[in-house]
């Protein structure tokens, strides 16, 4: 194909020798740094962000997709000195996968309770 | 820290229609980005089948190749058994192998003087769990193309693992209805009106579930959304329990993944 259309393979791979994430320690503010995150967008990214936000030791949290076509964006945090962004990083997306974890216990409740159980975790669902 | 937060984000089912294939229900107690999170894997991040490659072998019908192919592409196929099947790029085969892809074949042949509809119907799926979808016996299929006498379309379509933020044909809904604040008391919209948005503008569907405030109430500048409205419309392919339940999945997943990457990075 001789345009420049992007290669469908840029939505997903993650290019050979780089990490998903990766962290700059900001030159002049305290306790702040960069994380880029590859292959992922607004989804995760406002999640993030939203989440980060909740915890009173962030000072800033902020993200921004620095160019449409590329897969990436990047995340910026500043904490008070009693912790740093790669902690209060880590404990705010462990919240999350907690909550995400809670939310889905209870909409299996939600369907136990309805008399819907039985999906693809509990066996086939071809009733339709 | 509050009592409510305490409790995490809640589910609520309000109802199921399995002949609409629609899911309704309510998040609350949750935030607006988790619950934008949700929407956004529902429709663009859930794995269903589509036909992606197309070996056409004879089409003398009016419609040039490439717009049989598309339209090959936006027929759903029922993908309840996703699990099964590996996505190509994470397969080891070069092109495409049985791990990764379904052989679905198309061969008609208009021999009679009225014209014959190519429809859904006449796909030929190698694998019972991959078929085209359809809503009952009754239904007659997607119209592909249409055949006059002596016309012929004979190809190999082969359906792969994708997801929609790929190409929209992988998406598993047909919609996601999101609506949270009916009475607009947060103000996140601005009506255009005439005189009277109360008078111009119809209360949204949910408008029953919240107070609507008084008119001489003050603005709250502090509060947030918090109660989400969400009705999941599979296109077939897909229960819209499975839907959501693989989205929760989904966004699990990924925030594992970056936190496994993130644990190797010291401050
Ligand atoms: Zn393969």
């Amino acid at each position: 194909m001789n345009n420049n259309q992007p290669d469908r393979h840029e939505l997903f791979l993650i290019p050979e020798g780089m990490s998903k994430v990766s962290m700059t320690k900001d030159s002049k503010i305290p306790n702040a740094a960069t994380f880029t995150i590859l292959k992922e967008d607004h989804t995760l990214a406002n999640l993030l962000r939203a989440q980060l936000l909740k915890n009173p030791k962030v000072l800033f949290a902020g993200y921004k997709i620095p160019h449409p076509l590329e897969h990436t964006f990047v995340l910026k945090i500043q904490t008070t000195f009693e912790t740093n962004p790669l902690e209060v990083l880590l404990i705010e997306m462990q919240t999350i996968i907690r909550d995400i974890m809670d939310l889905n216990k209870k909409f299996q409740n939600q369907l136990t309770l309805h008399g819907l159980e039985g999906g693809e975790f509990g066996g086939s669902r071809m009733d339709f | 820290m509050n009592l409510g937060d305490a409790k995490g984000p809640q589910v609520t089912i309000r109802s199921i229609d399995h002949e609409r294939k629609q899911l309704s229900f309510i998040l609350w107690n949750c935030d607006l980005a988790v619950a934008n999170a949700l929407r956004r894997i529902m429709m663009a991040e859930v794995p269903t089948m589509a036909i992606d490659l197309v070996d056409i072998e004879q089409n003398s019908s009016v419609l040039v190749d490439e717009m049989l192919s598309h339209r090959l592409g936006l027929i759903p196929l029922t993908s309840t058994n996703i699990r099964d099947i590996t996505y190509t790029r994470d397969c080891n085969c070069a092109e495409y192998c049985q791990n990764c892809s379904v052989v679905l074949t198309l061969n008609v042949r208009c021999d009679s003087d009225t014209n014959r509809d190519v429809t859904a119907r006449d796909l030929i799926s190698t694998n019972p769990n991959v078929t085209p979808y359809f809503s009952s016996e009754e239904d007659a299929g997607v119209v592909i193309c249409k055949l006059r006498k002596g016309q012929e379309v004979r190809m190999r379509c082969i359906a792969k693992k994708g997801t929609s933020k790929e190409h929209a044909k992988w998406s598993p809904v047909a919609a996601v209805a999101f609506e949270y604040d009916p009475h607009n008391k947060l103000r996140h919209t601005t009506y255009w009106v005439e005189t009277d948005a109360l008078k111009e503008w119809p209360v949204g569907p949910n408008g029953a579930e919240e107070v609507a405030p008084g008119p001489d109430d003050p603005f709250d500048y502090k509060a947030k959304p918090e109660k989400f409205y969400f009705v999941v419309e599979g296109t077939g392919v897909m229960d819209p329990r499975d839907i959501v339940e693989k989205a929760l999945m989904l966004v699990h997943a990924k925030v594992v993944f970056v936190v496994q990457d993130l644990q190797k990075l010291k401050w």
